[in-house]
């Protein structure tokens, strides 16, 4: 047995999955950790660095990594690359303004060639503010449509708010990664 | 350590007595450590799947880095031995170091949760000399590596980079205008929001203006102001706010993330740290506004409670222990008083 299958065999039996959140900062990210893991978000102070958080999502072991979104440590999102299964991209799909910049960022994260081979999922986050732009339009502003084919990825809107599609997002990017790292299961 | 003070107050007790102090701490690590699981606890009955934390965790900034250094020393040596490494065993040593070295960050991200800004930011500078260090050192000591076919491993995907470099896309969608107030010179603008009728709002490209909103919002953009006063009810999301000079702002919001303010005083209610970056000559003091109905909408968005954090501001770019220059309590008698906005009719 060559060294890269004990490898992949010790990572499966584990059925850990890294995910990376980023996303422009005030877009939500850490707001959605929070209430995914359950926890209070009343009070969400701006996320200096990067926080991990490590919870049980059905059968797997999801490790989140959210990371700082401002413009000055957004160059530290490339230590994170190595390893990441899964990347979810948050968009306030209030901020009008800044959507040039989401997409411009997000098309340099996708040239990354260490992230090739992860799902991607965008969460089309705040859609309970009224003027929030609807997924369908978030898609068409990132020309989501134009990503090289081999991607896996998928846009959802939610609210981390209300907790509104963050399950559905969550079930897909789940299930993606699964039926690729676990396919020999 | 016989001689002690009759009644020597807690503090003074552990400053002089070491063997004190450290049971002290030992004490406080097993609350903290108490205190931890029970919120694991808590976490995994309130997540539906059963939700853990496996990695330690110690809520304890001296804890913390106490535990970092120690790591950080173990890092030091390691890399000074390279140089007296044998060759054949470089390479698993340095991977050995790199590894010790993912640790460390990942105490550091574990942690970051709780431990003051200043700390997280020198160690993630100290996380990157590391780096550094171990990368100069591979190359300098490792032989540099020979040029061979391989057949297996990732394709190359290098010409793909050419296509994508080619004319970016128009975009295919107008992005509509958000409400808000744009392109206005020396004028008095007024918004009274009915609840809940109004969700994002914009503020841009103002010179020498008064903007007075009435009501909640949950989300407020500032941008590129100079000269205004800018005076706001509840915001329940937050207020980002980027490129302003010159500016007053009182507001009330859950969450304030300030760029690029030169010489700017904030009147600010909110109920997490504010954060500043590149940022100068940036003032702070309490919430001082008022209209007909603004306690209600206070109470009714959980902002009518002083937190003080209004003097809690982060600066994202200052990496020192001291206070940044860039900020500052403004002087109560330079505090512009309570401002009543009662009579404002809208604009
Ligand atoms: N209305 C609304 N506000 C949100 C939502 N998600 C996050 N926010 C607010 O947006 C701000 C930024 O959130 P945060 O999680 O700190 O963003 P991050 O910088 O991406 O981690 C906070 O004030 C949140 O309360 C949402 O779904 N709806
Ligand atoms: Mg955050």
């Amino acid at each position: 047995m060559g060294l890269l299958s004990i490898i992949r065999k010790i990572k499966r039996k584990e059925k850990e999955i890294r995910i990376l959140m980023v996303g422009l900062d005030n877009s939500g990210k850490t707001t959605i950790v929070l209430r995914i893991n359950g926890e209070d978000t009343s009070v969400v102070s701006p996320t200096l660095g990067f926080n991990i958080k490590t919870l049980t999502y059905q059968k797997y072991t999801l490790n989140i990594w959210d990371v700082g979104g401002q413009k000055t440590i957004r160059s530290y999102w490339r230590n994170y690359f190595e390893q990441t299964d899964g990347l979810v991209w948050v968009v306030d799909s209030s901020d009008l303004r800044r959507l040039d910049d989401c997409k411009m960022e997000l098309d340099n994260l996708l040239k990354e060639e260490r992230l090739s081979g992860s799902s991607l999922l965008i969460l089309a986050n705040k859609q309970d503010i009224k003027g929030a732009l609807t997924p369908q339009e978030i898609a068409k502003v990132l020309n989501l449509e134009a990503m090289d084919k081999t991607r896996h990825w998928n846009i959802v809107g939610c609210s981390a708010y209300t907790g509104e599609g963050l399950l559905k997002g969550f079930d897909w990017l789940v299930q993606d990664i699964a039926s690729r790292i676990y396919v020999l299961d | 350590m016989e001689n002690e003070p009759p009644n020597p107050t807690q503090e003074e007790a552990l400053d002089s007595d070491p063997a004190l102090q450290k049971k002290h701490q030992s004490m406080l690590d097993r609350l903290t450590h108490r205190h931890q699981s029970r919120l694991d606890t808590t976490l995994t009955r309130r997540a539906a799947a059963d939700s853990s934390d496996p990695s330690p965790s110690f809520e304890s900034t001296s804890a913390f880095l106490s535990r970092f250094s120690t790591s950080k020393s173990s890092v030091d040596s390691q890399l000074d031995q390279c140089r007296l490494t044998d060759p054949a065993h470089l390479k698993p040593h340095l991977d050995q170091i790199s590894a010790s070295i993912s640790d460390l960050e990942k105490l550091v991200a574990e942690n970051s949760y709780f431990l003051p800004s200043y700390e997280v930011r020198s160690s993630l500078k100290t996380i990157s000399d590391l780096r550094q260090t171990l990368e100069n050192l591979s190359a300098e000591l490792l032989p540099k590596k020979k040029f061979s076919f391989r057949n297996k491993g990732a394709k190359k995907t290098e010409p793909k980079e050419k296509e994508n470099e080619k004319e970016p896309e128009k975009m295919e969608f107008i992005v509509p205008a958000s409400p808000g107030i744009w392109n206005k010179k020396g004028e008095t603008l007024v918004r009274k929001f009915q609840c809940s009728e109004v969700g994002e709002f914009t503020i841009s490209d103002l010179d020498s203006c008064e903007v007075r909103l009435m009501g909640s919002v949950r989300a407020l953009f500032v941008h590129r102001l100079r000269n205004c006063r800018v005076y706001t009810g509840p915001v329940t999301g937050s207020v980002l706010i980027e490129g302003v000079e010159e500016c007053v702002f009182v507001m009330a919001s859950h969450q304030i993330r300030i760029h690029n303010a030169k010489r700017c005083d904030f009147y600010l209610r909110v109920r997490s740290r504010p954060i500043i970056e590149d940022s100068c000559g940036v003032r702070f003091a309490p919430y001082c506004l008022s209209y007909n109905g603004i306690e209600e909408e206070l109470r009714e968005t959980s902002l009518d409670e002083e937190t003080e954090n209004w003097a809690n501001v982060d600066d994202f770019l200052w990496l020192r222990a001291v206070q940044s220059p860039n900020w500052s309590v403004l002087p109560e008698n330079e505090r512009v008083g309570l401002i009543d906005i009662s009579s404002s009719q809208e604009s």
